[in-house]
């Protein structure tokens, strides 16, 4: 156990001072990069990544993986877009109904893993096209858009993305989720449970823990992860498109593992996946702000993704080798 | 080990509370900084835009950086280009947002900077009054009224020989009745024939699909421009509209008004509609089958947009507008082109695949 938590710790480090690194190195090359603009653009443009990848971290924790991440956020967010413009359900209802549905689906993920035992790489690449389909057939493919700052319920961009004097009040959200999950997860039995079956789910069972209940329940926190991130996510960019989304998830599940959460189970961190998000965004801006073209980003974004994995990698190596030879 | 990690947590918040207030004593320097923000990349229209925007930066010795977003629904990806480039104080911003609802606290934040906002190509449709300086962009109904040019020119004689007892057609082969663009090159190309047609004394009806230009009585006409619009925009149902005007008696001329009706009507020669010989086909925009269908005079010509011109005045512009030079929209133009000018260089680069 101090070999997990040892190398969790080495694993935030190690992000975090890319973090910093990444940072002052765009605050030399980039224009304007230390700007209060930029920041608050940093900090806007991690909000939906940041409430998937904290989501998707309690998954990823238990061994599996959602890749419905981020189909499900566009189809929540377009259920409720096509709620609150086509049925005049009143904005806050909409909010509701787009984080409950988005549970529902997690859920849902939950039995088609526990119940139905079918591995989470395809039951939520199911989901996810489920959820891409979906999000077209209740909006009859057409984009739907939240109130802009023009009209009444313009208080939903104020309130949810940043207010009028731009405070990003969005980043003040993420961080109450934070420190909501991260009791979650470190505090509680949910937590305990969470990792102990991604350590060794089996051992589980056989201490007579019900495995499908906390496994599942990884599953609606990673739906109420996305749900609100919908929230976010309508605030900041107003128009939801159907049949996009796909790709959302990779860059959350990218941030996840750049934190050191082990795609294998067992082992992960919510403080380490805050900093991958935010290493995701410093480089989403930063790039921008050195003036380089979109595609640098997905481009710089992977070498990040590869390097994390690599140290992971080779650090698991060391900790066996070094068991070995203790052994 | 449980102390690092709390050590760590408290780093983290840190981080972020120095990164938010990181920024309010540094000093934005001053440079004649200009954002130029594209729709996408993909196409080679784009990158003409680009080509042209490029040149009018070296011509007016300003500093541009053209960016987009990696395709034409990645709306996120746009907005968060846009908040990016604010923040770097450009002089101004020239702009062709995907859409106009998620850039308007955008536009507003823009206005409050006082950096003047110049549209170009579609722009920002229905923008708040105000917040946009100008547009460069292409008048449809203009460009398509060049190719009712060219087209009557060409049927001018079995037009005169036409009459009420034996009336014949002209098609205008559309994808959709609701996109201002199609809408335009439809209205401009149906409004220039008709009065091309009555000007030398024939007489024509304006019909079809789309009721706001529907003019004149067809029954007592000698000349029919109809307006066909497909079920869907879909290739599929433009196949089976233009199979539908393909079957069409004394049919003398099609135009196409983009390139999803060219690509239609060409899917629907390929799959055995007949596109009789004396036939006069015009397209819009480019696009490798048309490129082909009018190099082998398939098609009597193409009107092409002048995306080169585009990036230019949209430039040329914002430029002004951040001198405080008065500007209003400018009509970027239009080109014909046909087998005998399509490879000579100034049209070749408008020329997309």
């Amino acid at each position: 156990m101090l070999q997990t938590l040892k190398k969790v710790g080495m694993q935030k480090f190690l992000a975090f001072g890319a973090l910093i690194i990444i940072y002052v190195f765009f605050a030399f090359t980039g224009k304007n990069f230390t700007s209060t603009a930029t920041t608050l653009n940093i900090l806007a443009s991690s909000y939906y990544v940041g409430f998937l990848a904290l989501g998707a971290t309690f998954v990823i924790i238990t061994g599996g993986i959602d890749l419905s991440l981020g189909a499900l956020m566009m189809a929540s967010a377009l259920l409720g877009g096509a709620l609150y413009r086509d049925m005049g359900f009143p904005l806050w209802l909409c909010m509701v109904i787009m984080v409950l549905f988005a549970m529902l689906v997690g859920l849902a993920n939950g039995i088609l893993v526990t119940k139905l035992k079918l591995p989470p790489f395809i039951a939520t690449l199911g989901t996810m096209m489920i959820m891409l389909g979906l999000g077209s057939i209740i909006t009859n493919t057409s984009s739907k858009y939240f109130p802009t700052i023009l009209e009444p319920d313009g208080w939903f961009i104020r309130v949810f993305f940043k207010t009028k004097s731009g405070f990003p009040v969005g980043a003040v959200y993420l961080m109450v989720f934070f420190i909501i999950t991260f009791i979650v997860l470190n505090k509680t039995k949910i937590g305990r449970y969470i990792f102990a079956i991604g350590n060794n789910e089996e051992a589980v069972r056989l201490s007579g823990i019900k495995v499908n209940l906390w496994k599942g329940m990884a599953y609606v926190i990673t739906g109420l992860g996305v749900g609100l991130g919908s929230i976010l996510y309508s605030a900041t960019y107003i128009v939801v498109i159907p049949n996009t989304g796909n790709g959302i998830e990779l860059q959350a599940i990218a941030a996840v593992v750049i934190g050191g959460t082990s795609l294998s189970g067992g082992v992960g961190s919510l403080t380490g996946t805050l900093i991958g998000v935010f290493i995701m965004s410093i480089l989403k801006n930063g790039l921008i702000s050195m003036s380089l073209p979109a595609p640098y980003q997905t481009f710089f974004t992977g070498i990040v993704v590869i390097g994390a994995v690599l140290m992971d990698v080779y650090r698991n190596k060391k900790a066996n080798e070094l068991k070995k030879i203790k052994a | 080990m449980k102390k690092a990690k709390r050590l760590l947590s408290v780093l983290l918040v840190l981080t972020m509370v120095v990164m938010l207030f990181a920024g309010c004593g540094t000093k934005e320097e001053e440079t004649e900084y200009y954002s130029v923000i594209a729709k996408g990349f993909q196409h080679q229209f784009w990158q003409v835009v680009k080509k042209g925007s490029e040149q009018a930066a070296a011509d007016l010795g300003v500093e541009i950086f053209f960016t987009g977003p990696e395709g034409e629904s990645a709306i996120a990806t746009q907005v968060d280009m846009i908040n990016a480039e604010l923040a770097k104080n450009p002089k101004a911003i020239a702009l062709a947002a995907l859409s106009t609802e998620s850039v308007l606290s955008q536009l507003q934040e823009a206005a409050d900077k006082g950096i003047p906002v110049i549209g170009f190509d579609s722009g920002v449709p229905n923008a708040p009054a105000g917040q946009i300086s100008a547009n460069a962009s292409t008048d449809n109904e203009n460009a398509a009224g060049l190719g009712a040019e060219h087209m009557y020119e060409a049927i001018k004689a079995d037009i005169a020989a036409a009459s009420v007892s034996s009336p014949v057609i002209v098609v205008i082969l559309s994808q959709d009745a609701t996109s201002a663009s199609v809408t335009g090159r439809s209205k401009g190309f149906a409004e220039k024939m008709y009065a091309l047609i009555t000007a030398d004394g024939q007489s024509a009806a304006i019909t079809g699909d789309f009721a706001a230009i529907t003019t004149g009585d067809v029954a007592n006409s000698a000349v029919n421009v109809k307006i066909v619009v497909g079920a869907t925009p879909d290739i599929t149902d433009m196949t089976n509209a233009a199979s539908g005007v393909l079957n069409t008696d004394n049919l003398l001329g099609v135009f196409c008004s983009n390139e999803g009706a060219v690509n239609g009507l060409l899917a629907a020669v390929n799959a055995g509609s007949t596109l009789g010989a004396d036939v006069k086909v015009v397209g819009f925009d480019a696009g490798a089958g048309q490129k082909a269908a009018v190099r082998g005079g398939t098609f009597m010509g193409s009107i092409t947009q002048d995306p080169f011109a585009i990036g230019y005045k949209a430039v040329e512009l914002a430029v002004k507008a951040a001198n405080g030079e008065a500007v209003s929209d400018v009509d970027t133009g239009a080109k014909w082109y046909d087998a005998s000018n399509m490879d000579e260089p100034d049209i070749a680069q408008l020329l997309y695949d």
